[in-house]
């Protein structure tokens, strides 16, 4: 097939056709539809007829700069680099649809191989958390950190960092949520192994409270075993600090909606609580100096 | 036959007795729950005689004759409320202490709130508890008071004791935390991960819920789960509700914490542990303890995993008092207060340890003649009538 063959049966040349068809549609619908053919019935009063043909003036204005657009559209050259644009975004798409997988399927062999080892938290730190992490600070977060322009720069910069910060935040809860979870896989796979030397011994307890007291007390050593692992007080800092990070960034939000409202905000309130504070004490150290000079008198 | 081993068709046929006891059980509790319930605290009558800002302290009605003339004022902590000291009839140590013949005053540190976010620790301890203190020491007209602290309001009494001497007969601290450097207990470990700066630049106060958060999350297995597990098996008992449920009030009543008081509280005491080194400062005000020379009286539990042994026991050591006695329960952070067998020990001891030193103080010079005992070479420096360690069989 040569160039011109593929020029002619190519996506641009169906693109063509298609901006060609639907400009001669509309042109044609101008000249013998309603609008188009619209006369002024007699009699008519002349501002009514003046509204007409202004109507119809703007129109046909609009039909040209649409002509205009779909001539433009059309040049072979736009045609090729809108035609690039689109087929770049499904392999933006793709890259990130793989960086996800790849991360889902290394949290996935991490559970398989943590929830293996009994009492046992290291290499604890799912990698998949600190992946999505990566992939989040280099793709995603330099979009919302860029500096904004216009009227409404540091309202704009304060929600894209309230947003960035939301997304920090629940990375961090479901990472520490999901620390919290694993001394209860642990603890059912530890039963498992117990109900099964048991079972060979024959000393399995009918009762079930006794199956889950036993339960309860590997439980509770699991937590007692991972609360003390440096890999979870990192974790319960970085919850901590992210959580704070997110509230701190939403009540800035928050202000600068009040700030539209007559009503005060917190930011307000503390500097009168701190005023209130620092006079309270001095007008009480005052109170005990009068009070005391007059015990000495 | 099932391959396992696991006699699953007993385990049946056990559920199937335990749910007809179950369904008796929920008959049962209906009535119990919807009828009328006795879960009221803190129900001992006391006045409230003086009042500052959130601050209000209580006077206890006497009732036993008075056999300690020095009136004894009970500082809480800041977390939590001090109505656990005074949970029912039958398991109160205000009671207790009351039938000893002391007379009781108790601080209410209320509740905090946005205003009080600029409050520190020195506002607390050189502010309030200092004008508790001249009030009952005018309204009865005595030089001194005898002082208790529980928790983080023994940490008060500490901090007020060295800072105002003169006005401190006996100093009485329960499961008090003053050496903070200390992995024995969880709550050490996790707080080096806070930033104290930014907990209160974010939240102001520190809400009384992510308190109670962390506290449950201390021990989840037991604390979230098994706890109510117990409930719902003791549901049909009217008796056991109601002390459930007052267990419940209290532990969930939990007060914010005043941004300031908590921000010092982490940096100075929980971070760089300068309490106990007699380096803390309020306002300016070195916290000497060496300058603590009323005799104390140091109750701790040997299973607290929140004020463990390594936390409270340093504190004898370092006061400049000669005549301290540490006293270890065989009990955990609460049930020095609420266990049946500490009810009985507790209130005597406090009561039989004021009453020896209630009589009139001695001079400097007498105490300097008390022969001091030589001090090994890893123990604490000792006086004739400093006493050992005691420990009670649980």
């Amino acid at each position: 097939m040569d160039q011109d063959d593929k020029g002619k049966s190519g996506p641009e040349a169906l693109f063509a056709e298609w901006m060609k068809s639907a400009a001669d549609f509309w042109l044609s619908a101008a000249k013998t539809g309603p609008l188009g053919g619209f006369k002024v019935p007699e009699p008519m009063p002349a501002s009514a007829a003046g509204y007409s043909t202004r109507m119809q003036e703007g129109f046909q204005a609009l039909l040209k700069i649409w002509q205009n657009s779909t001539a433009a559209l059309s040049s072979p050259q736009t045609l090729e680099s809108l035609l690039k644009g689109m087929t770049a975004s499904p392999d933006a798409a793709l890259r990130i649809i793989r960086t996800t997988w790849d991360g889902y399927s290394q949290l996935y062999q991490m559970w398989l191989k943590q929830t293996g080892k009994a009492y046992n938290f290291e290499g604890l730190q799912p990698d998949a958390f600190g992946e999505w992490s990566g992939f989040y600070e280099k793709e995603i977060q330099p979009f919302l950190k860029m500096p904004q322009v216009g009227l409404t720069r540091l309202y704009q910069e304060r929600a894209n960092d309230a947003v960035d910060k939301f997304a920090q935040y629940q990375t961090a809860i479901a990472e520490f949520l999901n620390m919290l979870n694993t001394p209860v896989e642990k603890s059912l796979r530890v039963m498992e192994e117990k109900l099964v030397e048991m079972s060979k011994e024959g000393k399995l307890p009918e009762n079930f409270k006794d199956y889950y007291n036993m339960w309860i007390k590997v439980l509770e050593g699991h937590y007692m075993t991972l609360y003390k692992t440096p890999e979870y007080v990192e974790c319960l800092g970085r919850t901590m600090n992210a959580v704070q990070d997110y509230k701190a960034a939403r009540e800035k939000v928050l202000i600068d909606l009040l700030q539209v409202l007559p009503i005060p905000t917190n930011r307000d309130m503390d500097d009168l609580y701190k005023e209130f504070y620092v006079l309270k004490k001095k007008v009480k150290e005052m109170a005990k100096k009068i009070e005391n000079s007059e015990a000495l008198k | 036959m099932n391959q396992s081993g696991i006699p699953i068709d007993l385990i049946m046929g056990k559920l199937a007795e335990d749910a007809e006891k179950s369904q008796e059980r929920i008959l049962k509790s209906k009535e119990v729950l919807l009828g009328p319930l006795e879960t009221e605290i803190a129900t001992t009558p006391c006045d409230i005689v003086y009042e500052e800002d959130r601050i209000k302290l209580k006077h206890y009605h006497p009732l036993a004759e008075n056999r300690v003339k020095t009136p004894l004022v009970m500082v809480y902590a800041l977390i939590n409320r001090e109505t656990m000291l005074d949970l029912q009839p039958g398991r109160s140590v205000v009671q207790n202490i009351l039938k000893e013949g002391i007379d009781l005053y108790m601080i209410d540190w209320g509740y905090p709130t946005a205003k009080d976010r600029f409050l520190s620790i020195d506002d607390h301890v050189n502010g309030y508890l200092d004008n508790v203190v001249d009030f009952i020491r005018r309204r009865h007209g005595v030089p001194k008071i005898n002082l208790m602290g529980i928790c983080m309001g023994g940490s008060f009494c500490i901090m007020y004791s060295a800072l105002h001497p003169e006005k401190v007969k006996n100093l009485i601290c329960t499961v008090t935390p003053s050496n903070f450097d200390t992995d024995k207990s969880l709550l050490n470990i996790w707080v080096k991960a806070i930033d104290p700066d930014r907990e209160t630049g974010t939240h102001g106060n520190m809400p009384g819920d992510v308190l109670n958060l962390g506290f449950l999350l201390l021990n989840p297995p037991r604390l979230m789960l098994d706890k109510y597990v117990g409930y719902f098996e003791g549901v049909h008992d009217k008796v056991f509700v109601e002390n459930f449920i007052r267990m419940e009030k209290w532990i969930f009543d939990s007060p914010d914490v005043p941004g300031e008081t908590f921000r010092q509280f982490i940096r100075d005491c929980f971070k760089k542990n300068l309490l106990i080194q007699s380096k803390m400062e309020l306002d300016g005000k070195r916290i000497d303890l060496k300058k603590i020379t009323m005799p104390v009286l140091n109750i701790y539990g040997r299973f607290d995993h929140l004020v463990p042994p390594a936390a409270a026991e340093l504190l004898t050591g370092r006061v400049g008092s000669k005549d301290t006695e540490d006293l270890c329960l065989e009990t955990g952070h609460i049930g020095i207060y609420v266990s049946a067998k500490c009810q009985k020990e507790l209130a005597p001891k406090i009561a039989d340890w004021l009453k020896e030193r209630d009589g009139v103080e001695r001079s400097a010079a007498a105490v300097a003649d008390v022969p001091k005992p030589a001090a090994g070479p890893k123990s604490r420096p000792s006086s004739a009538k400093k006493a050992k360690v005691k420990t009670t069989a649980r």
